[in-house]
C-alpha cells in the first residue's frame, strides 16, 4: 500500500496558496536560482526560502533527519569543492591564491598542495547557498502538499489525467519504497545480516547487498503489478475522468504566480545582461595580496 | 436484467508460463442474491477462476483461455474491463493492495471518477457507500493510517460505489482480526440479501458457514470436485484439510481410531521456570509522540509455547520487534538470558531468538531455496556441514522436500510462506518467535507446520501471533492478551481463554472449538483439538 509523506494541515504562508499555483512560483524560483552564481544575489533568493521555511509551521523534529541527511550532502561536498577546485574552472579563469598547504611527502615525484584561493572559497560559498535555497525550498512541499491534491494538482497545471495519476502515485511510492527498505533491512537483520560488516571489492560488496536490493525491488515490481490491477478492476483510463477534488484560484494565487513569473523574467534579463556571474568579494581578493 | 448474473460453461485456462491449466473445464450457474463460498488448498484455482469472472484473465494475465463467462447474459470477451468492473466488482485479498487513494474518500471515489460522472453524483455514490458500511465517520482519514478491519471496509466501499451485480471476494478475511472477520461477514450475508451475487473465496471456512452460503463448492486441481451445501460438504471433504466447525469434526473424527496425543516440545524442565527474555516496565512510541507500549512487563520462561492474541493494531508487532532488538524501548529494558538488548546487536540477538517475520516478499532473495535457508546460520558463521543438516531439516519440516533448487520468489504466497518460517528455523534459535505464521496458509498446510515445529527438538520456547483463537487452543501452553498496548491477559489458554467477556473487549469471538472445549473442560481439564475431543464423553 502506498503510504504518504509526512503532511498535516498547518496555518503557514506555504498552504495559504492554492498547490498550483505554489508549484508554478516553486518551478520559477528553481529556474531563477540556477541562472546566477553571484552571492549577492543568490542571498537575496536563499533569504526567501528562508521565509518559506520559517513559515511553513514544520516542527524542527519532523524535518530533522531530511535536514541532516542533505545538510551532510551539502556540506560534504561544498568541502570538497573548495579542496579540489573542481567545478569552478569554467566561471573563473585566474586564482587570487591566499594559503598553499604543501604536503611534506611526495608521490610518484608529485608532491599534493592545497591551494586555498580568493575563487575557490567563493564558489564552494556561493555553491552551498545555491543548493542549500534548492533543498529548501524543495524539503518543504512532501510537508505541505496535501497528498490527495497531488492528482488534481498536477492535472490543474495541464497533465493529461493518466499522467496527472502517475505523478500522485510516483510522489506516493517515494515514501513507501522508504517503508519497505525498512522492513526488509529488519526482517534480514532478524536473520544475523549485518550492513556495517560489508567488506570487499565493489562488485563483492553489491553482490552482498543482494538481500536488500533483490527484495525491495521485487516488492516495488509486485506492489506495481498490484497497483497496475487494483486500477483496471475500477476502470482507469477508460475515458476523460472526474476530479471529484477541486481547486479554485483565489487573487492571493493569482498574485503569487504573477510574482513568480515576473521574478523569472527578470532574472533572465539580467542574465542576459550580464548580471549575476560568479563574484568574488572584494575582501577575499585582498587577503590573496 | 431477468438473465443469470453469472453463468461459467467449460471454462479452461493455462498461464503462459506454465505448462497445465490452472482450472479446468468449470461450469457453473449463480443465482442472484446468493452468497457462494469457494473452498479449497491453495494452488487449486481458486484466484485464477476469479480472475476469469472480473476480466484480468486474459487482459491482464495472459495465456490460453477456451470456454466461456457470462455476466448477466454478457459474454466477457466482447467487453472491455471498464464495462465488467460495473457489473462485477472485485474485493482482492489483501486491502493494503488494492486502496489507492491517500484518502478514504478519494478512494471510494476513485472507480466513478475514472467513469466520468458528474462531481455531484459521485460524491452521492461515495458518501452513500460509506453510509451503507457505517464508515462515513472515516470520510476524510488518510487510508494508511487505517486498522485493517475499517481498510477492509474501505476497498469494499470503494466497490460497492460502482454498485455491481457481483461481488467477488477473494480470502477477505485473512487480515483481519476475529471480531472484524465476523463484522464483515454480517455485511457481506445482508448484501445478498439485498439482492447481489456474492462470490467468497476464503480458507475460513468455517467462519463463512455463520452466514449460512446457499452454496459451497470445494476446488482442487484446478477443478470443481463439490458443489452443494454447507451440510453436505462435511460429508464430501476431508475435515484435515478444510476447517470446518468443530461439532462437524467432532462427528467425523468420533468414527475414526483416536489421533495419538501430541507431545509439543519445547518442554521445561519439572519445577524449574527459568526466564530467557524479561521485559521489564517496557514504554514505546513512535517519533509522533503517541505512546504505543505501555509499562509491559513479560516473562518469557523455558517450556512455553505462547500464543499472543488481540485485535488490530494492539501493539503486539512492536511488542515482539523489541525481543530481538529491531526496537529499543525509550523507557524501562529488554533482556535476553539476563543481557539488555540495548547491549546488543541484532544479528547478536537472532542467534538465540529467531524472528518470523508476517510477509515472505520483505525477506525472500537468494536463486534457490537451499541458498536462501542457507543465508541464516552462514551469516551466524555456522560450519558448511551443519548448515546442510540445517537447511534439509527446515525443508522437511514445512513440507518442501523437492523444492530445494526452486527460486523462492516464483512460489506461491503460501509457498512463500513456508519458505521464510525455514530460513528462520534453518538458524536453530534457541526461542522462535513467528508474527502470524498461519495468516493465509491452507488449513491442512499450516497444521502440518505447526505440528512439525512444535515437534522440533532444540526449542526452549516458543512465541506466536495470531488472530486464530483455534491456533491458540491446539498449540499454546499459555495466552497473552494484548490490547491497546497492554498485557491484559496472561495465563494458561484454559485460563485466558474461558473469560469470554474480556476476549469480547479484545475482538476476539468464540470459536466452535472454544465453546466446545469449554463444554469439556471439566472432563478433559485442559483444552483440546476437536479430533482429540471426539474419543472424549462429556462429564
Amino acid at each position: 500500500m502506498l503510504v504518504t509523506w509526512r503532511y498535516r494541515p498547518r496555518k503557514s504562508l506555504i498552504q495559504s496558496f492554492d498547490p498550483r499555483a505554489w508549484i508554478i512560483f516553486f518551478l520559477c524560483y528553481i529556474a531563477c536560482t540556477v541562472l546566477f552564481w553571484d552571492l549577492r544575489y543568490l542571498l537575496v533568493l536563499f533569504g526567501m526560502a528562508l521565509v518559506a521555511v520559517f513559515t511553513s509551521g514544520i516542527k524542527w523534529h519532523e524535518m530533522r533527519r531530511a535536514w541532516l541527511f542533505i545538510g551532510g550532502f551539502i556540506f560534504f561536498f561544498s568541502f570538497l569543492t573548495l579542496l579540489t577546485g573542481r567545478g569552478g574552472i569554467e566561471l573563473y579563469k585566474e586564482e587570487h591564491v591566499i594559503h598553499r598547504l604543501a604536503a611534506g611527502f611526495t608521490l610518484f615525484g608529485w608532491r599534493p598542495t592545497l591551494v586555498l584561493s580568493a575563487e575557490r572559497i567563493a564558489y564552494a560559498v556561493a555553491m552551498m547557498v545555491r543548493v542549500f535555497s534548492l533543498a529548501s525550498m524543495t524539503i518543504l512541499i512532501p510537508y505541505s502538499l496535501n497528498p490527495a491534491l497531488y492528482g488534481v494538482t498536477f492535472r490543474g497545471l495541464g497533465l493529461p489525467d493518466k499522467v496527472a495519476y502517475g505523478m500522485d502515485l510516483t510522489m506516493r511510492f517515494i515514501p513507501s519504497f522508504g517503508r519497505d527498505f525498512q522492513l526488509t533491512l529488519d526482517a534480514q537483520r532478524a536473520r544475523g545480516y549485518e550492513l556495517e560488516k560489508i567488506s570487499g571489492g565493489l562488485f563483492a560488496q553489491v553482490r552482498k547487498l543482494a538481500p536488500l536490493i533483490v527484495p525491495v525491488t521485487i516488492h516495488a515490481i509486485v506492489a506495481s503489478e498490484d497497483i497496475i490491477d487494483a486500477m483496471d478492476l475500477r476502470a482507469f483510463g477508460v475515458g476523460p475522468r472526474t476530479w471529484v477534488d477541486e481547486l479554485h484560484y483565489r487573487p492571493r494565487d493569482r498574485a503569487l504566480i504573477a510574482f513568480g513569473v515576473a521574478m523569472l523574467l527578470c532574472s533572465i534579463a539580467l542574465s542576459l545582461w550580464g548580471f549575476g556571474k560568479f563574484w568574488v568579494p572584494e575582501f577575499l581578493l585582498q587577503l590573496a595580496q | 436484467m431477468s438473465e443469470l448474473p453469472l453463468v461459467i460453461e467449460n471454462l479452461t485456462f493455462r498461464y503462459r508460463s506454465r505448462n497445465e491449466p490452472a482450472i479446468r473445464n468449470i461450469n457453473l450457474r449463480v443465482q442472484p442474491g446468493q452468497v457462494v463460498l469457494i473452498a479449497g488448498a491453495s494452488g487449486c484455482g481458486k484466484t485464477t477462476l476469479i480472475r476469469c469472472i472480473n476480466g484480468l484473465i486474459p487482459r491482464s494475465y495472459k495465456g490460453e483461455l477456451t470456454g466461456s463467462v457470462r455476466i448477466f447474459g454478457q459474454d466477457t470477451r466482447g467487453l472491455s474491463l471498464a464495462r465488467i468492473s460495473q457489473m462485477v466488482g472485485t474485493v482482492l485479498q489483501d486491502p493494503e493492495r488494492q486502496i489507492l487513494g491517500s484518502r478514504v474518500i478519494n478512494e471510494v471515489a476513485f472507480g466513478l471518477e475514472n467513469l466520468g460522472l458528474p462531481r455531484e453524483e459521485i460524491l452521492r455514490r461515495a458518501q452513500e457507500a460509506l453510509e451503507r458500511l457505517k464508515i462515513a465517520h472515516l470520510r476524510d482519514r488518510e487510508t494508511f493510517n487505517l486498522s485493517g478491519g475499517e481498510k477492509q471496509k474501505v476497498a469494499l466501499a470503494g466497490v460497492l460505489a460502482m454498485r455491481p451485480g457481483i461481488l467477488l471476494l477473494d480470502e477477505p478475511l485473512a487480515s483481519l482480526d476475529p471480531a472484524s472477520a465476523q463484522d464483515a461477514l454480517r455485511m457481506i450475508r445482508q448484501l445478498a440479501d439485498e439482492g447481489m451475487t456474492v462470490i467468497l473465496i476464503e480458507h475460513r471456512v468455517e467462519d463463512v458457514l455463520a452466514i449460512h452460503p446457499e452454496r459451497v463448492l470445494y476446488m482442487s486441481d484446478g477443478e470443481i470436485k463439490f458443489d452443494g451445501t454447507a451440510e453436505q460438504l462435511a460429508d464430501y471433504v476431508d475435515y484435515r484439510e478444510v476447517k470446518l466447525p468443530a461439532p462437524m469434526i467432532l462427528n467425523l473424527a468420533a468414527r475414526m481410531a483416536p489421533p495419538p496425543e501430541p507431545q509439543w516440545l519445547p518442554s521445561g524442565r519439572e519445577g524449574q521456570r527459568e526466564p530467557l527474555v524479561e521485559f521489564q516496565g517496557v514504554h514505546f512510541g513512535y517519533e509522533n509522540g503517541m505512546e504505543i507500549l505501555h509499562g509491559v512487563d513479560l516473562t518469557i520462561y523455558r517450556g512455553d509455547i505462547i500464543a499472543v492474541l488481540g485485535p488490530n493494531g494492539a501493539g503486539k508487532t512492536t511488542l515482539i520487534k523489541h525481543a530481538i532488538g529491531l526496537l529499543k524501548p525509550k523507557r524501562g529494558r529488554v533482556l535476553i538470558r539476563g543481557r539488555d538488548t540495548r547491549q546488543m546487536s541484532v544479528a547478536e540477538i537472532a542467534s538465540t531468538l529467531g524472528y518470523v517475520f508476517q510477509s515472505p516478499s520483505h525477506m525472500l532473495f537468494a536463486p534457490t531455496v537451499y541458498e536462501e535457508l542457507a543465508f541464516g546460520p552462514r551469516n551466524l558463521n555456522h560450519d558448511p556441514e551443519t548448515i546442510r543438516k540445517e537447511v534439509m531439516e527446515a525443508i522437511e519440516i514445512v513440507n518442501l522436500k523437492g523444492y530445494e533448487q526452486i527460486p523462492p520468489l516464483s512460489m506461491s504466497f503460501g509457498q512463500q510462506k513456508r519458505v521464510s518460517i525455514a530460513a528462520i528455523l534453518s538458524m536453530r534459535s534457541r526461542i522462535l518467535v513467528m508474527d502470524e505464521p498461519t495468516a493465509g496458509q491452507d488449513y491442512k498446510n499450516y497444521i502440518s507446520f505447526m505440528d512439525s515445529i512444535l515437534q522440533m527438538p532444540g526449542f526452549e520456547a516458543i512465541l506466536f501471533i495470531t488472530h486464530d483463537v483455534d491456533v491458540a487452543i491446539r498449540y499454546a501452553n499459555r495466552v497473552l492478551l494484548v490490547n491497546e498496548g497492554r498485557v491484559v491477559a496472561d495465563g494458561t489458554p484454559e485460563e485466558v481463554l474461558s473469560d469470554l467477556e474480556r476476549l469480547e473487549t479484545c475482538r476476539l469471538v468464540p470459536t466452535s472449538l472454544l465453546r466446545l472445549n469449554l463444554d469439556y473442560l471439566p472432563s478433559t481439564r485442559r483444552f483440546l483439538s476437536a479430533e482429540v475431543l471426539a474419543h472424549f464423553s462429556l462429564a
